[in-house]
């Protein structure tokens, strides 16, 4: 059975881009004193853990959105449960539901690209994208991180997807290819350690035990006293958030409801050019 | 630990009590008063004497030069001598000077309007500030700050005192916050952003605030800090996103046409589609569809599985 939505009749207004820029500081909430926090997505990767429904695809959430409105900006998403970035689905240039082998594909193929940028950046004497090369920018989006790497396809599979999701998030920093990826619990048996690590940014939603928030700040905060298992299970979205600084700080993300996200949606879709690519090309790449 | 480096420091002279310590910064204070007017008389005198000396004879240059250090160094042991008493203007200088300004609106008012008048524009200067509730609490706001550096300073007074000379550390502005106030203050040697930490408990109670929280405010010196006392909590509200802000909600709705599964109940679903045990689990967890569109994939093996849900039992 297919459903379409019908698309309602153009609207009055033209459509105008909102104008932003993925180099622009992306809003993700605002902290303990109520100030707004800003965080520079391009140039860092972030992991965002905690137990379920913490509030991390609400996080997430507010990235893609950010993104969708950018100029310049391809998405490119994970998500086994297809509900949280779904809504983004026909903006994002790839959209990588519970099917392990198109996400192996996917990766490879943000692989590659990441390579040729190095070597234009290598040609142009350069080593970091800047916003003026205009160079678009590819926002990788992974929710439950933990689905593809324990839970779909062969155990081989799984360490395939690892391991190339470790080249990108240590390779698309500086080359404008940003991970975003979140997971309930980032320990060893679900995500390497090596991968982890890799994360710039953490944002470390409610846990139940000092050391599930030590495994996503890492080893020390919560002796001092920087916990997420102190985060009253009702106040889902707040959450330590370790980025510039040095400090964990306690932050609330922002939340999108679902009519928000829609909204967002329709209207960036009204507004984007078409760059997008469609499927799966061939790669040629035989693994 | 707080409270043992007051007492051991005063220990050896006193017997420890609030009023011999006074004494003792009061004859300190005598006793400064003294030496800084023989230094200045001394200083000043000098210099004065020597530059007068290729002007006139030397024993009037020296004369003179005496004079001079004699008149500044009254001064500065005049200044010396008040200094406790110039401070505390200083600390209420703000409030001095409201209080002030409010009397003498008060008293020039009545003096050159009818009383009725006088009262409806009293009415009007309280009665907006009270009736409109965002004013109203920017005035509460702004009035916590001045409070708030007065508790402060009780705080640095009482059971903070870091120098011999008991001096305080300076406490500089205070600005309202959502959650309370946020107070810069440049520490005097002797104490340090890290001493201060042991005591936020013990300061946030002086404040009558819920917590407090100390941060260095300037890279380059560790003598300017900023506390932030919070009285409030605002991560309990939701926030809003401002992308909400920049789209404009009639946009035309679209979406991708989806193929939806029609096996939306567990009879619905063939027994052989669900063989495997590790795809079964997080096919039920998630939603229906993901059964039909991985139903395909061969399995991860199934202890990965309950290590990753035992993680949270
Ligand atoms: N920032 C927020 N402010 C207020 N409520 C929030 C916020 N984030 C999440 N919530 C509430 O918490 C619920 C769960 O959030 P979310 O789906 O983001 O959790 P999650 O961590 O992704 O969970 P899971 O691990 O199951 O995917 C949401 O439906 C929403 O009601
Ligand atoms: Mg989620």
């Amino acid at each position: 059975m297919t459903t379409t939505i019908p698309a309602t009749t153009t609207a009055a207004a033209v459509p105008v881009g909102a104008g932003l820029s993925m180099f622009d500081p992306v809003f993700i909430g605002i902290d303990e004193f109520g100030q707004p926090v800003y965080l520079d997505v391009v140039y860092h990767n972030l992991l965002a853990a905690g137990e379920p429904g913490g509030g991390k695809s609400g996080l997430v959430n507010n990235i893609c959105g950010h993104g969708v409105l950018c100029d310049n900006t391809r998405l490119v998403l994970f998500d086994a449960k297809l509900v949280e970035l779904g809504p983004w689905r026909d903006l994002a240039d790839a959209f990588v539901g519970p099917d392990i082998d198109y996400g192996i594909d996917t990766l490879r193929r943000l692989l590659v690209v990441a390579t040729n940028r190095y070597t234009w950046l290598l040609a142009n004497r350069r080593r970091k994208l800047g916003p003026d090369d205009g160079m678009t920018v590819i926002l990788t989006v992974i929710d439950e991180l933990a689905m593809y790497s324990t839970v779909l396809g062969s155990k081989a599979q799984q360490e395939e997807f690892s391991t190339l999701l470790r080249g990108l998030v240590s390779l698309g920093r500086a080359c404008g290819m940003p991970v975003v990826a979140a997971t309930q619990r980032p320990s060893w048996d679900i995500i390497p350690a090596s991968l982890r690590d890799l994360f710039g940014y953490r944002a470390a939603f409610r846990c139940t035990s000092l050391n599930s928030s030590n495994i996503i700040l890492g080893q020390g905060w919560a002796e001092q006293g920087y916990t997420a298992s102190d985060i009253a299970p009702t106040n889902q979205g707040a959450a330590y958030l370790l980025a510039e600084g040095g400090m964990p700080r306690r932050i609330k993300a922002a939340y999108l409801t679902d009519t928000d996200i829609y909204n967002i949606a329709d209207y960036a879709a009204w507004t984007r050019t078409p760059t997008r690519t469609t499927g799966l090309p061939d790669m040629g790449l035989a693994a | 630990m707080s409270k043992s480096s007051p007492r051991r420091r005063f220990g050896g002279k006193s017997t420890g009590t609030v009023t011999v310590i006074e004494a003792r910064v009061h004859r300190s204070s005598a006793r400064n008063a003294k030496v800084a007017f023989v230094l200045t008389a001394i200083i000043v005198g000098g210099l004065a004497a020597v530059v007068a000396t290729s002007y006139l004879h030397p024993i009037v240059a020296l004369l003179l030069g005496g004079l001079i250090g004699v008149t500044t160094g009254a001064f500065v042991w005049l200044l010396v001598r008040v200094w406790p008493v110039i401070r505390l203007l200083w600390w209420w200088s703000t409030e001095i000077l409201l209080a002030v300004v409010l009397l003498t609106g008060w008293v020039q008012l009545a003096n050159h309007t009818s009383t009725l008048v006088t009262l409806v524009v009293v009415a009007v200067l309280v009665g907006v500030p009270a009736g409109i509730p965002k004013l109203r609490r920017l005035v509460i706001a702004w009035s916590w700050c001045l409070i708030v550096r007065h508790r402060l300073r009780v705080c640095f007074a009482q059971f903070i005192i870091a120098s011999q000379s008991g001096s305080l550390p300076l406490i500089l502005w205070a600005t309202p916050t959502p959650v309370g106030e946020r107070v810069w203050v440049y520490l005097r040697p002797g104490l340090s952003a890290k001493d201060l930490e042991g005591r936020l408990d013990k300061i946030a109670v002086t404040c009558h605030a819920s917590t407090v929280l100390i941060e260095r405010a300037s890279e380059g010196n560790a003598a300017y800090v900023r506390f932030d006392i919070k009285r409030r909590e605002v991560l309990n509200a939701r926030v809003n996103s401002p992308l909400v802000d920049v789209i404009d909600p009639s946009a035309p709705a679209s979406a991708s046409p989806l193929t939806v599964p029609t096996a939306l109940d567990l009879p619905d679903v063939e027994v052989p589609t669900v063989t495997l045990p590790t795809q079964a689990k997080p096919a039920g967890k998630k939603s229906a569809p993901t059964t039909t569109a991985n139903g395909s994939k061969p399995a991860a093996s199934s202890a990965d599985a309950d290590d990753d849900v035992s993680d949270w039992i």
